[in-house]
Parts: structure tokens; sequence; C-alpha cells
């Protein structure tokens, strides 16, 4: 018999059965955009906890929601808000200000130093600016040195190594091969610095769809694909939806009341309507409702 | 500039803003529109729409000329997709080492709090970085694009003394650093600097030598007294303040018609 090509496809659960407690996590798209949210979801309900979790350079509401969960114990990311949703993310800044999230606070230049170190398996990265800002000082991470070329002073950005990137795509084939709409955000570095990585996506195309435009081709080969359609709701999809944003508003809602009035009973409804009660990605996009799902059009 | 070039009678204060910052573009500079603001946002394509045909556009990570667009469909966020319909090429996020300079000749950054020497804090407010009295959305790409680029501006919308401070909690964003015409050559920055403070009541500048903030010009309606009295430091004071010029008719009618169909500016 003739060797056949193996196929990467998993269901949600067979790839969430890589998640551990403990694990440094990436996770794709850029603030209210391209989340991989079936696989958050997974990360919730499999109740995983003390995650190292390396945000979109700018992240937002996807990883509030892990921090709402309880899921975890250090963040780095460079912006927590949801733009005109909310300034602030609600979890993110009470949990912040209690001191209670280990946060590697940096920029996007600095954010895409510690993957880009991790891919080229350096200690770090120097970068210039920041110097003369505070975050030599509340980053202790970061390390300030003098150029033993130049003599000035400079920036050591440390390697940050994801264990797993989990990132959202419009399309891949069975084989790993991922083709984003759009720029794709930051998720190539990701990808690059990751030890493995899942490519959560709305179709699985043919090998003959990529072969058409192989320069779209984004990510070459990923460890697994994910077919989740809808699978970025509540945030929106290039290419396929825009934000949810009445779903959205109803988490901030419910951030807000946990972190104005410190009642937790709204995030937790949310929480058990949206993410516990629903076992699959299926029954999520039932919760939601086919009629608010094909209103989220881009037109 | 064609049209009409009659000082406007009417306009509200962000049309105001939005003109002022659409006199800072230089003509065939790549320029990122951040799209959450509004005014710089409608500013910048005001004088791409005017003065500035060769600029480009950095829209939602896409470069673009807007130039024959009749009417500017409303983008309010980095991250939506549908303007990259202008896209004519994009730089990748992750290729953000490579040369902020490509991305953009300048940049707007706001704050939680600025200091007299233009230092701007986006991290939090408090004296305890583990326990902060208000924890900030964080610096997004603020630092290292004020580093590089050209020059930058500072933008707040709301003008008070728990903005304006002697010195921040945090610094996210160095301006002058801790003063002087050297504030940032001496620390090795390569661009040069913050140029303008704009504020819904004023704008201000910076004294050349000691590089302090000054009163530029207030706007219409505004005094003296008052921009002092909402001010948590001491703002250096010109002789002669003069009033902080408008639209012409032109320019207003262009926001209106192509920029600001929506009517963000005018609420």
């Amino acid at each position: 018999m003739l060797p056949e090509r193996k196929s990467l496809v998993l269901d949600e659960h067979a790839a969430a059965a890589l998640f551990r407690d403990g694990m440094t996590i990436a996770i794709g798209g850029f603030i209210n955009s391209s989340h991989p949210m079936a696989l958050v979801r997974q990360l919730i309900r499999r109740g995983i906890k003390n995650l190292t979790v390396v945000g979109a350079a700018s992240g937002g509401l996807d990883l509030d929601l892990l921090i709402a969960a309880g899921c975890v114990k250090k963040l780095v990311t460079t912006y927590m808000g949801g733009e005109h949703y909310c300034p602030v993310a609600p979890f993110f800044r009470i949990a912040a200000q209690r001191g209670e999230l280990d946060i590697f606070e940096c920029d996007e230049g600095m954010f895409y130093c510690a993957l880009r170190a991790a891919a080229q398996r350096l200690p770090s990265t120097p970068w210039k600016a920041g110097i003369g800002t505070s975050f030599p000082e509340i980053n202790p991470e970061i390390k300030l040195y003098n150029d033993p070329v130049s003599g000035e002073p400079m920036l050591a950005i440390p390697a940050i190594k994801p264990d797993l990137a989990i990132i959202y795509a419009a399309h891949s084939d069975a084989f790993g091969n991922v083709q984003h709409i759009g720029t794709g955000f930051g998720d190539r570095a990701m990808w690059r610095a990751a030890d493995k990585t899942i490519a959560q996506v709305e179709r699985i195309i043919p090998n003959e769809e990529v072969r058409k435009n192989p320069l779209t081709t984004s990510l070459v080969g990923v460890d697994a694909v994910v077919r989740a359609p809808y699978g970025s709701h509540p945030f929106a999809a290039p290419g396929y939806y825009i934000e949810d944003a009445g779903h959205i508003r109803e988490y901030v809602d419910a951030g807000n009341a946990f972190a104005k009035k410190g009642d937790r009973g709204p995030i937790n409804a949310y929480l058990e309507k949206y993410i516990l009660k629903p076992k699959t990605h299926e029954d999520y996009l039932e919760t939601i409702g086919i009629r608010r799902l094909i209103s989220l059009h881009e037109y | 500039m064609a049209g009409n070039t009659t000082l406007a009678k009417d306009f509200t204060i962000k049309e105001l803003l939005a003109t002022f910052v659409s006199r800072q573009v230089r003509d065939g500079e790549r320029v990122a529109v951040g799209a959450g603001l509004h005014v710089p946002r409608a500013g910048i394509l005001l004088a791409h729409l005017t003065r500035c045909p060769n600029v480009r556009l950095y829209v939602v990570m896409t470069f673009t000329s807007l130039l024959k667009e009749p009417r500017m469909e409303p983008f309010y966020t980095v991250y939506d997709y549908r303007p990259a319909k202008w896209a004519e090429g994009f730089i990748l996020h992750d290729d953000f080492q490579e040369d902020p300079r490509l991305v953009s000749d300048t940049f707007v950054v706001g704050g939680l709090q600025i200091d007299k020497f233009g230092n701007s804090n986006l991290i939090g407010v408090g004296k305890d970085y583990k326990h902060l009295d208000f924890r900030g959305p964080g610096a997004v790409g603020t630092l290292s694009m004020a580093h590089y680029v050209d020059r930058y501006y500072l933008f707040v919308q709301s003008h008070d003394k728990r903005i304006f401070v002697d010195k921040c909690d945090f610094i996210s964003t160095v301006g002058w650093g801790q003063g002087g015409a050297d504030g940032r050559s001496k620390l090795g920055i390569p661009g040069s600097g913050p140029v303008y403070c704009i504020t819904p009541l004023c704008i201000m500048d910076f004294d050349e030598t000691s590089k302090r903030m000054r009163l530029k010009s207030v706007h219409p309606g505004v005094t003296v007294p008052q921009v002092v009295d909402n001010t948590g430091f001491e703002l250096l004071i010109p002789k002669d303040v003069p009033v902080t010029e408008g639209p012409t008719e032109e320019e207003l009618r262009t926001l209106r018609e192509r920029i600001d169909i929506e009517g963000m500016l005018r609420k």
C-alpha cells in the first residue's frame, strides 16, 4: 500500500486534551478580532488553572474572560481593554489592583522581542524603546545593560516560549497549511515561538485550494487543526463576520457589576449559560442562536 | 488649498481639534490612523483630502490612499476588517521591530497622566505598582512608536488635574524625560519627541530650552485662568496667548460631508 499523508484534524475535545495546568499558552488575534474562542471556552470548561497566558500583542476580553474564570496566573500582553466597549478590561483591572495577577508589563515592541527571542532560541532580544520609562522598574524580568559594541544603555527583553499557541484563522487544509484572511495580526510570531500550535479555523479547505494561492499560506504547518464555524464569536472574524456588539456588552456589564459593586452574580450566570452548560462548540452556537449569528455579516 | 479659505463661524471644539491635527500632517509622510479616537482620525483624513494627497495612510493594519473616496465609511476600531477593501498592501504587526518608521512618521499618544515634560502614563495610577488605585489598559504600542517616529502628539479627551500632574506615577512613554533640550538625546532616543499636547481646552507646546510644557493657544470661549486652574503643574504662560484657529469653510465642509458623515465630532 502507498503511504498516505496524515490528517492533522482534531475535534475540539481531542485538541483540548493537550491543555495542562501551569502551561504557557499563546492566544492569537487582536483586541476584538480573531480569537480561537471555541478552544478558549474549552480551557475554561476543563478548569485549567495557573496558566501563563501570552495574549495577543494587544489583548482583549478573551483574556479577561480567562481571568474571570480563574484560569490565569500570569499575563503577557500590552493592552487589556475592549476599545469602545470598555476602556480597561474589568476582571483584569480588579485582579491587577489587588495584586492577584502576575503581569509581564511590556509594549508591542517588547512583546514581539520576547517571542522572537524564543523563536531564535536566544535568552533575550535587545530593544531600545523603554529607556527612560518605568518598564525596567516594574518588570524585573526586563534587564538594563550597556551594549558591548556601542556602550549605550539597552534593554534585554527575555525570551517567552509558549508550550502551546492556539490561533484563529479563516482556513486550513487537513495538513495544517493555514491561510488567514486579512493580515493575521501577530499570529505568525506566536507560531514561530511556540513548541506546538493548534489552528482553530472557520473552514477546512481541500489541499488543492491551498495550492491555488500558496502565497496566502500564513502558517506553513501547524500541529493540529480544529474546525469551528463561528468559532471567534463573540469577536470578529475577517472575511466572515463582525463582532457581536450585544454579546460583548453583556459580558462588559457582567464585568462592571463585579468591578464596580463586587457582585459576581452576573459573571457566574454568564459562565454557566455560555460556557459550562454548553458542552461543545455546537451547543454554544445553539445557545447564541442562528438568527443572531447570521446577523453578524460584514456588508 | 482650493476652495473657500474664509474661516468658518460655527463649529464644535472637536471639529476645531480635528482641524488642528490636520495641520500637523506633512504631504508624503506615512501616517498611522488610529481608529478609536475620532478627532485624530478625522484630522488626518482631513489633511489627506485637502493638502496631503501623497500621504500613505496606515489604516487598520493596511496601507492605502483614500483620496478618491467620496465619503468615508466609518471605521472605529483597529481590528475592523472592512477597511481592508482599500488596502494597497500591509506591514505585518509582528514585523514591528524591523522598523517602526515604516508604519508611521507621526503618532498620537494618550495618557491617564501627563507631566510637565510631556512624559505620559497608561500603566496605572497609584504609588504601589502591585496595588494600584486604578489599573490602566497598558502601553499598547505607544512607547516603541513614540521612541522611533519623527514626532508625536499628546492627545487627551479631558483636561483636569488628575491627568496633568507634576510627576507621573509611572512613565510608559518618554516625552522630554527630566527636561532640557537634550532630555531625549542623552537617553539615546532617536525621535524628536512630543510637539504639542492637544486638549479640549487648549493647545500646549514645549519651551525650547527647558522643554517644560507651555500654553500655546486657548480654544474659543476658554480663558487662561481656566486652563491654569485645571492643570496640576506650573504651566509656562507666554505674554500673548492667541485663540486656537478654527477650520475654514472648505475644511469644515470636507469634514462634515466626506469624513465625519455620522456626526461624531458634532456630538
